[in-house]
């Protein structure tokens, strides 16, 4: 076909387009996460003894830590579905608030791991149950990130994809926190990291694959 | 682009009209001459499916320029990927020296590759020589070749896409 034939067929029956919004896309990822950890929370999964674990600074480190990771990150996300935007800078920035964050972490000693091995104080099983609910938790957000970065028009495809499942990884985190019971820093930094990367990796692996500009 | 938003075929079709020849230039100075044709309609698709994403604050050329960049990597990749593939006839010009020259920016991009990739890939898919003739003329075995392009090219897509501005 010539460039010609092509640019008449492009341009018979122009419908218009809505245009892109990235307040829009806040919006919806800002409503599924109020769904989502509303029905979380609202099934009665919370961890009985939150009124006095939120009153330590494990706790707060741990959702702070992670509310900054899902921000972070999400800004990241919904910036690169733009042509422009390259999401590299930021993932910089991502994984080295997430390092700090475990820094941060090592510090805390809420006194419940003392005297207890490694191995116990990340006790596998749990650990590996704990991970696997992470991932369960980040789909719905991977779903809706994906399909905005369908939506969107990114040029560094496997970079955007990268940030999705960092978002998605870190609010499956997050919203996991509100039920998890392990109060040691070592465990959460072991086994939260583990479930969000798989989720990055997935995501990484999965979403750009057939993603067409 | 705005006017080509709100649904202005007649606005649209000139602008397209524009962007063929900007394209044109972009890609000759960094593609083979034979898939150029190919990368500009590939990216005019491309800026007509994503025309919801321009904003109009923002100034035109950059948003073309990122698309056509990336079209740019997904071509390359394509010809990673046909890296082992006998290429057809259309593909070889009678003038070598124009074409080399023609896609001046990926020539100076090989000059990031070890010497044994760039000259494959410059006799192969640049110059338009068979598996074969290029394994004649480098004296590499024809699987040597064939690994030392898919290689080569591997490695000036991942350095066009660490790069913000090759030139």
């Amino acid at each position: 076909m010539s460039n010609d034939a092509l640019i008449n067929e492009l341009a018979a029956n122009l419908a218009p387009v809505q245009r892109r919004s990235i307040l829009r896309e806040t919006g919806f990822i800002v409503a599924l996460g109020v769904v989502e950890l509303a029905l979380f929370l609202g099934v009665g999964l919370m961890r009985p003894d939150m009124g006095q674990a939120i009153a330590v600074p494990y706790m707060w480190w741990k959702l702070g830590s992670l509310a900054v990771l899902v921000g972070l990150c999400s800004a990241i996300a919904i910036r690169s579905f733009s042509p422009t935007s390259s999401p590299r800078r930021g993932l910089i920035a991502a994984a080295a608030t997430a390092l700090a964050a475990a820094l941060v972490g090592a510090l805390i000693d809420p006194g419940a791991a003392a005297g207890a091995t490694i191995l116990e104080r990340l006790s596998p099983v749990e650990g590996i149950v704990c991970a696997a609910c992470i991932i369960v938790l980040s789909l719905p957000m991977l779903g809706m990130l994906a399909i905005l970065m369908r939506r969107g028009a990114p040029t560094h495809p496997e970079a955007s994809a990268l940030a999705i499942g960092l978002t998605a990884g870190s609010w499956g985190a997050f919203v996991f926190a509100f039920c998890c019971r392990a109060n040691d820093p070592l465990y959460v930094t072991t086994w939260y990291l583990l479930g969000g990367g798989a989720v990055a990796a997935i995501a990484r692996a999965v979403l750009p694959r057939k993603f067409r500009l | 682009m705005a006017a080509a938003q709100a649904g202005n075929g007649g606005v649209y079709r000139r602008l397209l009209s524009e962007l063929t020849i900007w394209l044109r230039r972009y890609f000759s100075r960094r593609m083979p001459p034979a898939v150029v044709d190919d990368a500009v309609q590939e990216t005019l698709m491309a800026v007509h499916r994503r025309r919801h994403t321009y904003d109009p604050r923002q100034p035109f050329l950059p948003w073309l320029a990122a698309i056509a960049r990336r079209k740019w990597v997904d071509q390359l990749r394509a010809l990673e990927r046909h890296a082992a593939a006998d290429l057809p006839d259309t593909v070889a010009v009678s003038d070598h020296e124009s074409a080399v020259v023609s896609a001046s920016v990926l020539t100076g991009l090989m000059s990031e590759l070890r010497p044994a990739q760039a000259s494959v890939i410059e006799l192969v898919k640049l110059r338009g020589y068979s598996l074969e003739e290029a394994s004649r003329e480098t004296g590499q075995s024809i699987s040597a070749v064939k690994v030392n392009i898919h290689r080569g090219l591997a490695r000036l897509t991942a350095l066009i896409v660490k790069t913000p501005d090759v030139e």
